[in-house]
């Protein structure tokens, strides 16, 4: 009897998981590439889901369109943070306290701005968010679940491979390592800041369509669910992208979970206890008992690294 | 004339406010953006303490003070155990897991907000009384504030803020350093809050939420961090900014996000172009 609620529970936690790893990524590689904490990706979350949303129902063009349209407004959100602030604060030698500050603010303004123009009722992107079902061995899987499914599996692969095989991902990788032996080889530091941040503004995008075709948002949601993708961060371990991801999964599980024993509108409460479990007790992120981490990819050959 | 009490009220308590988050982020380079909680533990303390076990004004505002300081020592000394970013993510966290509970349980009202406390004080002049006592107390935190960062302790604050390494190396408990720092901010917090309890007589958990602490932090980075004078002057600038976009005459569901606009907008001008605030501390923050 208790079984298949479990399994429904795992299933529709492990669906819903799905946002929250892009999420956790986008967040995560900003934190690998760029050392920095970025709470502006809450802003460009908002960005992302507002923008889409208008697309489709004020400008009524595809889906497929608003989603691009989301994607390029988002990352220029991002390249403007990277290029007019954060660069400007890191040409200062600005303490960390300048770019939490920066960050957070710009998330605040971008909360503002929407509330603006898009006022404090909630919306989703389509008018309904009912996703066709079916009953797969007495577990209802709908087709929302499957995308999103399919969207983060893709984009998990797409990332990796970008990351070993493609130079600019390769780059990447040599600059979260040691940016100042990176760009001794020739490698851009800044350009490998932009790369990242548009990879973010992607999974941005893909992560507020997935849940704005699955929940309501309001201007101020993207503040909370980037609160979800710190404590991924966290758990995972800095610049472990996939763990980070694999964190964001155990976190929605347990979030799904905890309706067993306690109710809904306490299970925003378990992601803050879990907040401060990890703080105090995996301060640089949960490894299984005999995981090693694998070494670092080592910075590209000078001849590698034609920028 | 009530209106312009009201303001004054509302300055007294954002000057506690401004001040006492300036001790934390600006002289003792505490990143923590977890005030209003404090701010809401020493309101609903005091809010509470009122009406269920009809405690006058004073012990309850004071005794919202020491919980608000409590809570801080509960939330700083596991973070800051481990390291400096880290208190930051653990005030997010702290302060949006308490307002979850506030929203959440009865006796504070949940989401519909804590009505029915007591006034403290009735009359005519209950609304100059109140300008009188927030603006005292005000000027108290500030002058308070500039006693501790200019004594002994307050080069021991600075010392740490501008090279914790050295100070550990001179055997000093940076970690106690941080605490009392965070208590005593928060505390004064509480103690801000218990006034604003008292004075409407009304709490909503949206009173606390991340878009205050945006509002406090454009006050003490305009002003000026790590100075005196700077959240000072951030407060009668920021309180003094709505009523000058009045004239707009926008619908209130408008002007709150306008306003909120042209705060960030302004701490991000500030931060790019002047960072160092309107009054800039010795040492400039950068």
């Amino acid at each position: 009897m208790m079984l298949p609620i479990l399994a429904q529970i795992f299933w529709t936690g492990f669906a819903n998981a799905a946002y929250y790893v892009l999420f956790t990524i986008a967040f995560a590689l900003i934190v690998k590439v760029v050392q920095l904490w970025n709470f502006a990706q809450a802003g460009m979350m908002g960005i992302a889901f507002y923008t889409m949303y208008t697309v489709i129902n004020f400008l009524e063009w595809p889906t497929w369109a608003a989603f691009l349209i989301g994607v390029a407004v988002t990352a220029a959100a991002g390249l403007l943070v990277e290029f007019y602030g954060l660069r400007t604060l890191r040409r200062r030698r600005s303490s960390n306290l300048m770019f939490f500050i920066f960050t957070l603010i710009f998330s605040e303004l971008i909360a503002y701005v929407l509330m603006f123009l898009f006022g404090t009722e909630p919306v989703t992107l389509f008018p309904s968010i009912l996703s066709p079902v079916r009953i797969i061995h007495g577990i209802a899987v709908t087709d929302w679940d499957l995308t999103a499914i399919a969207v983060t599996s893709a984009s998990l692969i797409a990332v990796w491979l970008f990351l070993q095989f493609h130079h600019e991902g390769q780059f990447l990788l040599a600059v979260a390592d040691n940016g100042r032996l990176a760009e001794l080889y020739g490698i851009s530091a800044q350009r490998a800041y932009l790369v990242a941040f548009a990879i973010a503004a992607v999974f941005s995008c893909e992560g507020m369509y997935l849940f704005g075709t699955r929940a309501a948002v309001l201007p101020t949601t993207p503040n909370d669910l980037m609160l979800f993708a710190v404590i991924g961060t966290l758990l995972g371990g800095m610049g472990r992208l996939f763990a980070a991801a694999a964190a964001a999964v155990v976190l929605a599980l347990v979030q799904s979970y905890s309706v067993l024993v306690i109710a809904s509108k306490w299970q925003g409460l378990v992601l803050y206890g879990f907040l401060f479990v990890v703080i105090v007790l995996f301060p640089r992120g949960f490894r299984l008992p005999g995981f090693r981490a694998r070494r670092a990819i080592p910075a590209p050959t000078p001849a590698q690294a034609k920028v | 004339m009530n209106y312009i009490n009201s303001i004054l009220v509302l300055a007294g308590i954002y000057l506690v406010l401004s001040s006492s988050f300036d001790l934390i982020i600006g002289y003792g380079g505490l990143i923590s953006i977890a005030h209003p909680i404090f701010y809401a533990i020493g309101a609903y303390t005091a809010g509470l303490l009122a009406i269920v076990w009809h405690v006058p004004a004073i012990p309850a505002i004071l005794s919202g003070g020491v919980l608000a300081a409590v809570a801080s020592v509960a939330m700083s000394l596991p973070a800051i155990r481990v390291a400096g970013d880290y208190l930051l993510i653990a005030s997010i966290g702290f302060q949006l897991g308490l307002l979850q509970i506030i929203k959440n349980v009865e006796f504070t009202g949940g989401d519909a907000g804590l009505s029915d406390i007591p006034p403290a004080i009735t009359g005519p002049s209950r609304a100059a009384l109140f300008a009188a006592i927030s603006l005292s107390l005000g000027v108290l935190v500030v002058l308070l504030i500039r006693w501790i960062v200019r004594g002994p302790y307050g080069a021991i604050i600075t010392a740490m803020r501008d090279d914790e390494l050295a100070l550990l190396a001179l055997g000093r408990n940076v970690t106690r350093i941080k605490v009392v720092i965070l208590a005593v901010g928060s505390g004064l917090a509480g103690l801000a809050g218990g006034i604003y309890a008292f004075y409407y007589q009304y709490l909503s958990p949206s009173q606390f939420d991340v878009l205050q602490s945006a509002a406090i932090l454009t006050m003490v980075v305009i002003g000026g961090m790590g100075t005196a004078l700077g959240p000072v002057i951030g407060t009668f600038l920021l309180l003094g900014l709505p009523q000058a976009i009045t004239f707009l005459q926008l619908p209130p569901s408008v002007m709150a996000p306008f306003q909120g606009i042209l705060f960030c907008v302004l701490v991000l001008l500030f931060i790019l172009v002047r960072p160092q605030g309107i009054i800039a501390a010795r040492r400039p923050h950068t």
